[in-house]
């Protein structure tokens, strides 16, 4: 059992070099077969991947409770425990069964103590108060009511016991390992004591963060992040492979999010760099904004300054330069007697200001950058209004007009395509930022341009006011302008997913994995 | 376990007046009426002899929540030591008192009490909460334990 789990690893680490030599047409073959055996408990819908594609299963809570089972069914078989204590063994082995089954051959007990399961389930650990019992929680010293002690030998009472466990798994969320009450006491509580003691839906909760550790306790299992959503997405290409590939997964609930980090959606962007972004605009963006509307430097020393009051003759504070706020040229070709400056074509104040276009380049550049960033999200949120507004209106005309339910949904295709290109974009911006230029920007900056201009189309035509006479012709010009913006998408994604996978693009920033 | 907060610490009252260790004190604080406040608590803790704590008896209050003994109670050095493990507030950090690590309802105060005293002068450096005891006592010990001797004197009782 052991070698053949070994082996299947073997085939997903094949598989990831198989899936990108098949960019190439001709080893299409090679790729098919490989996947049958690597992925043959996947459906797969395409017949070719796509390149900026991954292969991922949506697992439904049922399904998770259905894997955590058959494991500990397994194992229970193999070192004859009952399947909840197999559970538990796994549990503190974080599911690798294979390590377990070597390390319970030769420290059964061991491993027994620290994972906290006991083998002899029928010495019940809620017991009748011993005589002249004290619960040394809450010192109460009455014969009456059940105490619970484990092999260690430390008793307290049952309320106190309930209350532990009780704060431990509602207020804490702990399930792993919950020790015994008493100071430095590390003996594991087991799970058929903690049911015998605290309220069912105590014990329910415990369940749910039992299987909460399991999705995140296995590196190939990652928990959809939208809200009320129950399903976990299992993605098998090995955790390093993120710096290349972008791992963009769909939810079964319609939430479409990155298996490396988490985050929404952000192809084309790998999530290193999506991190580094996000800490730069937090860091810096507003400030930058701020620095570039109020703030010029000095000509001669390059210091930020700021003017915030007086004429327009500056001496900067560090280098004592002196020169024109206006011109940015050297206050001693003005004269001394004037303080208004209408020199501005004259030689040298334009050297000054080259030299202070030069330095503010690098954030204007950032800037350049952020804001369309910044902008794209905007745009998406007022596409995302409009469209509210727009279904009220086609609502309206159907029910006034002879137009069925299905003749007005074409809306809502364009507002989801055109959000989801917006998101695309948005994130080119950040991958733009880091790249160094060459050749291979040119020809992104293309592909980029090309979705933008389709993107801005499509925008423009939902804003149309709607006439009902018109109605199947602006259907017919959306959904035209629908189909080819989503395949500008496309080219935009393959083309940026296949350079990540062959190391094309040339990042001036070094960024790992998340 | 929310009535027996107060009940507990009455117990501990007791307890604590039976027996205690040598130098030590703890009582509740007095409300304006003359009762007791048993969920706010004066101690002393005296530094260990042969150690440059000795001589000093250090003042901290103890804050009980509602829900003692399942959360532990709020220690906090009046005034503020000098120690790399107490914070500029005075709060102790001790893996013992932090519910989410090492706290257990079957710790009784004189427990809590002997563990500050063991941390007074084996500070963890893993964990520090203050930059001006926890600079020195890396970079220069024998500014360091200057200084504790200083503020042991302070703390003479």
């Amino acid at each position: 059992m052991s070698s053949g789990s070994m082996s299947e690893d073997d085939f997903v680490a094949s598989d990831y070099e198989d899936g990108f030599d098949s960019q190439e047409e001709d080893s299409d073959m090679e790729y098919e077969q490989t996947e049958d055996i690597g992925f043959s408990d996947m459906v797969t819908e395409k017949q070719r991947q796509k390149a900026y594609e991954v292969d991922f299963t949506v697992l439904p809570l049922a399904e998770i409770q259905a894997a955590q089972a058959s494991a500990s069914n397994h194992v229970a078989g193999i070192l004859g425990v009952t399947q909840d204590q197999a559970a538990a063994l796994l549990r503190s082995f974080k599911w690798n069964k294979e390590r377990l089954v070597e390390r319970y051959m030769d420290h059964a007990q061991e491993i027994l103590d620290q994972s906290g399961v006991v083998l002899d389930d029928t010495k019940l650990r809620l017991i009748k108060r011993p005589k002249g019992f004290v619960c040394m929680i809450c010192f109460d010293d009455s014969p009456n009511g059940g105490a619970v002690g484990l092999r260690c030998g430390h008793v307290f009472c049952q309320a106190c016991y309930d209350q532990y466990l009780t704060q431990k798994i509602i207020e804490e969320g702990e399930c792993r390992k919950i020790l015994c009450p008493e100071t430095g006491c590390n003996v594991v509580i087991d799970e058929p004591t903690i049911k015998s003691v605290v309220q069912p839906s105590v014990m329910e909760r415990y369940h749910q963060l039992q299987d909460r550790v399991y999705v995140e306790d296995l590196d190939n299992l990652r928990w959809c992040p939208a809200p009320n959503c129950e399903n976990a997405v299992e993605c098998r290409l090995p955790h390093s492979s993120f710096t290349t590939i972008v791992p963009t997964v769909l939810c079964g609930c319609g939430y479409k999010f990155c298996f490396g980090c988490g985050q929404g959606d952000h192809q084309p962007a790998p999530c290193g760099l999506v991190k580094m972004w996000q800490k730069k605009c937090a860091d810096d963006s507003e400030t930058a904004n701020w620095i570039s509307a109020h703030t010029k430097e000095c000509s001669k020393c390059q210091s930020t300054i700021e003017k915030n009051g007086g004429c327009n003759h500056m001496t900067c504070r560090k280098c004592k330069y002196e020169f024109c706020w206006v011109c940015m040229g050297p206050w001693s070709e003005h004269g001394t007697s004037w303080y208004n400056c209408n020199r501005y074509e004259e030689s040298s104040s334009t050297d000054a200001r080259d030299q202070q276009a030069k330095s503010r380049a690098s954030l204007e550049r950032y800037l350049h950058y952020y804001n369309r960033f910044a902008n794209h999200e905007q745009s998406a949120k007022l596409d995302r209004d409009l469209y509210m507004k727009t279904e009220k209106k086609m609502e309206e005309m159907q029910r006034t007009s002879d137009l069925s339910w299905i003749e007005v949904q074409f809306l809502k295709k364009a507002v989801d395509v055109l959000t989801s290109c917006r998101m695309t974009l948005r994130w080119t911006y950040a991958f733009a930022f880091y790249l160094a230029r060459d050749n291979m920007t040119e020809l992104f900056e293309d592909n980029q341009r090309d979705l933008e201009v389709a993107v801005e189309a499509l925008s423009e035509l939902l804003e149309k006011p709607i006439e009902k006479e018109k109605i199947p012709e602006l259907r017919q010009q959306v959904l035209d302008k629908t189909v080819y913006v989503g395949s500008r998408r496309e080219v935009v994604l393959e083309d940026t997913a296949k350079g990540l996978a062959d190391g094309r693009w040339d990042f001036f920033v070094e960024f790992g994995k998340v | 376990m929310s009535g027996i907060c107060r009940s507990r610490l009455a117990e501990e009252r007791k307890q604590w007046r039976k027996d205690h260790p040598y130098g030590f004190y703890a009582k509740p604080d007095k409300k304006p009426d003359g009762t007791l406040d048993l969920m706010n608590w004066q101690v002393g803790i005296p530094g260990k002899a042969n150690t440059p704590w000795e001589g000093g008896v250090y003042k901290l209050t103890l804050a009980f929540p509602e829900d003692y003994p399942s959360k532990p109670p709020k220690c906090k050095f009046v005034p503020p030591l000098f120690h790399p493990n107490v914070y500029p507030s005075g709060t102790v950090c001790l893996s013992i008192l932090n519910e989410e690590e090492g706290w257990k309802p079957a710790i009784t105060i004189k427990q809590i009490l002997l563990g500050i005293q063991d941390l007074l002068n084996d500070p963890n450096p893993e964990s520090p909460a203050q930059s001006e005891a926890y600079v020195m006592f890396k970079k220069d010990k024998v500014s360091y334990e200057k200084r504790v001797r200083q503020q042991a004197k302070e703390n003479a009782p």
